[in-house]
């Protein structure tokens, strides 16, 4: 009796899966489509991440410990809690900066996967920001970008994988590349975005992502160093009232120089050849997952590194989405 | 109802693996003992230097802060007042981040007065893996170095563009009579016969730089101690001890006013030369004895670290070097064995 209640059961699951599967395919194209409302003036994309913003040296201080059981033990939410201060503030100060500058529309985009995308303080942010949070989103941390935007700031960002930055990584890889280049997380956003005409201004982080994302975008972008690593959880840091200037007076520059036309969106030359390798302290079954993801044709070539080839950096972008949730669900 | 039943018995499935689980004795996980060199910034030291030069004033006087937790004004108990809920503590541990903040400040504006123009704090307090200044209430003028591993621990970027060492919140050596007493991984450390606390070690590596430690506070124990070994230096003293973890306290705002007071002098007396960098002879002849309460694997991890040779009883060794940079980095290597996250 049990027995057959329970293969009863089984079958209804199995039954229902796809049936849902295809509900999310057409919610997922609905969400895709959706955009934030225009708004008149220069408008202005922020996107905050908590690794490379001022004073943040520690994961326990980035993660509020609900994100999926292998960060249960990295959770430390009497440090993570002053840090969302710490970021809204300096969220704040760079729309303050691009607002002295002319910038009138500012939409800001939970960088962030601490607490699934929700750190900045909705009560504490500038109240002429939209904020975007929540997991999943299309395009994790552009979504909502779209030709409209005058330009694209990255605030508290991370050096690469492999790099010798604070709190080092790149998304789940171990390396992410587009026609051999090496591109951090910065890159592969402003490739998306420079997709759509939009280029990026600013960045901020610590000596080493800023160094190497100005390499990597070559195109002349404003960075800020808040701090310099000196381990992987170790860094010579400023006071968060030095670090919130430091950011507002760029804001106003780059906001500048952005209206003047200086900075060029970072292009790649199309098909893109992307090769990406998954993080080597991922479990057989992520990786068979990663292989398996039925919309797109990866293929294997290696332990956990796949090659694909595409016409569309956003639909790289929902690959990355897609890789995203799979690790976090 | 059959779903239901279906449900409770997958559930009582699950619940006593889950038990049979917890109930089984933990197998001892096999200890990673990675040299502890592959690690990116252990031993970076100069890296950690260069950069933090780049972001020093080339005039002026530099004063350049060790921040840590049991030498504070009140402060007694190391579970509860010194390590946060995260890390097995609780949440009396902000108030005491709070008190060293305010020691701080007022070091600094002490130091100010005195004539400084730069302040550079290092983060000290390992129970909460070097982060314990509350970055939005310190200084704003002040340079922070936080988090671990950052290379000589206690001394991470020292260089001769500093002009005075202090440290604050100090605690009296290992085997002292001191409030949580204790000195890094070691029960001894000496360098040519000369006892050490941690005060005294940062002393030393900032000496062979030129840079003199010119003021500790701490507890009566360290305050004494540290007179002994570095001579004639400012001191303030927070805190009369009764035992490891009991003390009578003097109130912390005359502690502020004291630390206030004698940062001013302490950067008078450096700048009129009258003191001077702890100056120990070449080649330094190091011994130490790790803590008798570690394991094994320690004292054998250690025992093959490079020039590192085993001197008298158990645990103990001895380490010769000319460069009190390279004793730094031993430190360092040693903290990691220890320490490691």
């Amino acid at each position: 009796m049990v027995r057959r209640s329970a293969l009863l059961l089984v079958m209804a699951v199995l039954l229902v899966a796809p049936l849902a599967a295809q509900g999310n395919a057409a919610a997922r194209e609905a969400f895709r489509a959706k955009r934030v409302p225009q708004q008149a003036g220069f408008r202005v994309f922020i996107v905050p991440d908590m690794e490379g913003m001022g004073s943040a040296v520690d994961i326990r201080e980035v993660i509020a410990g609900n994100e999926g059981e292998q960060y249960r033990n990295l959770s430390s939410p009497d440090y993570w809690d002053r840090y969302r201060l710490l970021l809204t503030q300096e969220v704040n100060a760079t729309i303050r900066g691009a607002r002295q500058a002319g910038a009138r529309s500012f939409v800001v985009n939970e960088g962030h996967g601490g607490n699934l995308f929700a750190n900045v303080l909705p009560w504490d942010l500038d109240t002429a920001a939209m904020l975007v949070r929540g997991f999943p989103k299309p395009l994790v941390m552009i979504t909502g970008i779209d030709s409209t935007f005058g330009t694209m700031i990255f605030t508290g960002a991370h050096a690469n994988a492999g790099s010798p930055g604070v709190m080092a990584h790149n998304f789940a890889f171990d390396s992410f590349t587009v026609n051999g280049r090496r591109l951090n997380e910065v890159g592969i956003n402003a490739l998306i975005a420079g997709e759509m005409g939009v280029s990026v201004s600013l960045v901020s982080g610590d000596d080493v992502l800023v160094a190497e994302t100005q390499e990597m975008l070559g195109n002349g972008v404003i960075g800020v160093v808040v701090k310099r690593a000196v381990g992987r959880m170790a860094a010579i840091t400023y006071s968060p009232a030095r670090v919130r200037r430091m950011l507002q007076a760029a804001a106003a520059d780059a906001v500048r120089r952005e209206m003047a036309g200086e900075f060029k969106p970072f292009t790649l030359e199309r098909p893109y050849r992307v090769e990406m390798k998954l993080r080597r302290g991922y479990s057989d079954s992520l990786v068979n997952t990663v292989a398996g993801l039925k919309d797109w044709q990866l293929e294997r070539v290696g332990d956990r590194t796949f090659r694909l080839t595409s016409n569309s950096a956003r639909d790289v972008g929902y690959l990355i989405d897609a890789i995203e949730e799979a690790v976090l669900r | 109802m059959t779903r239901l039943l279906t449900a409770l018995v997958l559930s009582s499935l699950v619940l006593s693996s889950v038990a049979r689980a917890q109930n089984r004795p933990a197998e001892p996980a096999p200890r990673d003992t990675t040299p502890p060199a592959a690690y990116f910034g252990v031993t970076e030291y100069r890296m950690a230097r260069e950069k933090l030069e780049l972001d020093m004033q080339r005039t002026g006087f530099t004063v350049y802060i060790i921040a840590d937790m049991e030498g504070l004004a009140a402060a007694v108990r190391n579970g509860t007042e010194m390590r946060p809920v995260s890390r097995g503590g609780s949440p009396q541990h902000e108030r005491f981040r709070r008190e060293l903040t305010d020691e701080i400040n007022a070091l600094i504006a002490g130091a100010r007065a005195g004539g400084a123009t730069q302040f550079i704090v290092n983060e000290g307090h390992g129970g909460t893996l070097f982060r314990n200044v509350l970055p939005e209430l310190l200084d704003t003028a002040a340079i922070l170095i936080r988090g671990y591993p950052k290379p000589i621990v206690m001394s991470t970027g020292i260089n001769p563009m500093v002009d005075a060492m202090m440290i604050v919140g100090a605690h009296a050596n290992a085997g002292s009579p001191g409030v949580i007493a204790h000195n890094f991984a070691f029960d001894s450390f000496t360098v040519n016969g000369k006892v050490l606390n941690e005060a005294g070690i940062a002393a030393f590596i900032g000496g062979e730089m030129g840079v003199p430690m010119a003021l500790a506070s701490g507890d009566d124990a360290l305050t004494s101690e540290t007179r002994e070994m570095l001579g004639p230096i400012e001191i303030v003293t927070t805190k009369i001890v009764f035992s490891r973890a009991a003390a009578a306290g003097f109130p912390p705002a005359q502690v502020h006013r004291q630390l206030r007071e004698a940062a001013t002098r302490a950067v008078r007396r450096v700048r009129s030369g009258e003191l001077k960098p702890l100056a120990l002879a070449r080649p330094y002849q190091v011994r130490f004895c790790l803590r008798r309460s570690y394991d094994e694997w320690v004292r054998t991890t250690v025992g093959s670290l490079s020039g590192v040779r085993p001197d008298g009883g158990p645990g103990c060794f001895a380490y010769a070097s000319e460069s009190a940079e390279a004793v730094g980095n031993l430190l360092n290597e040693v903290e990691w064995t220890v320490l490691k996250p």
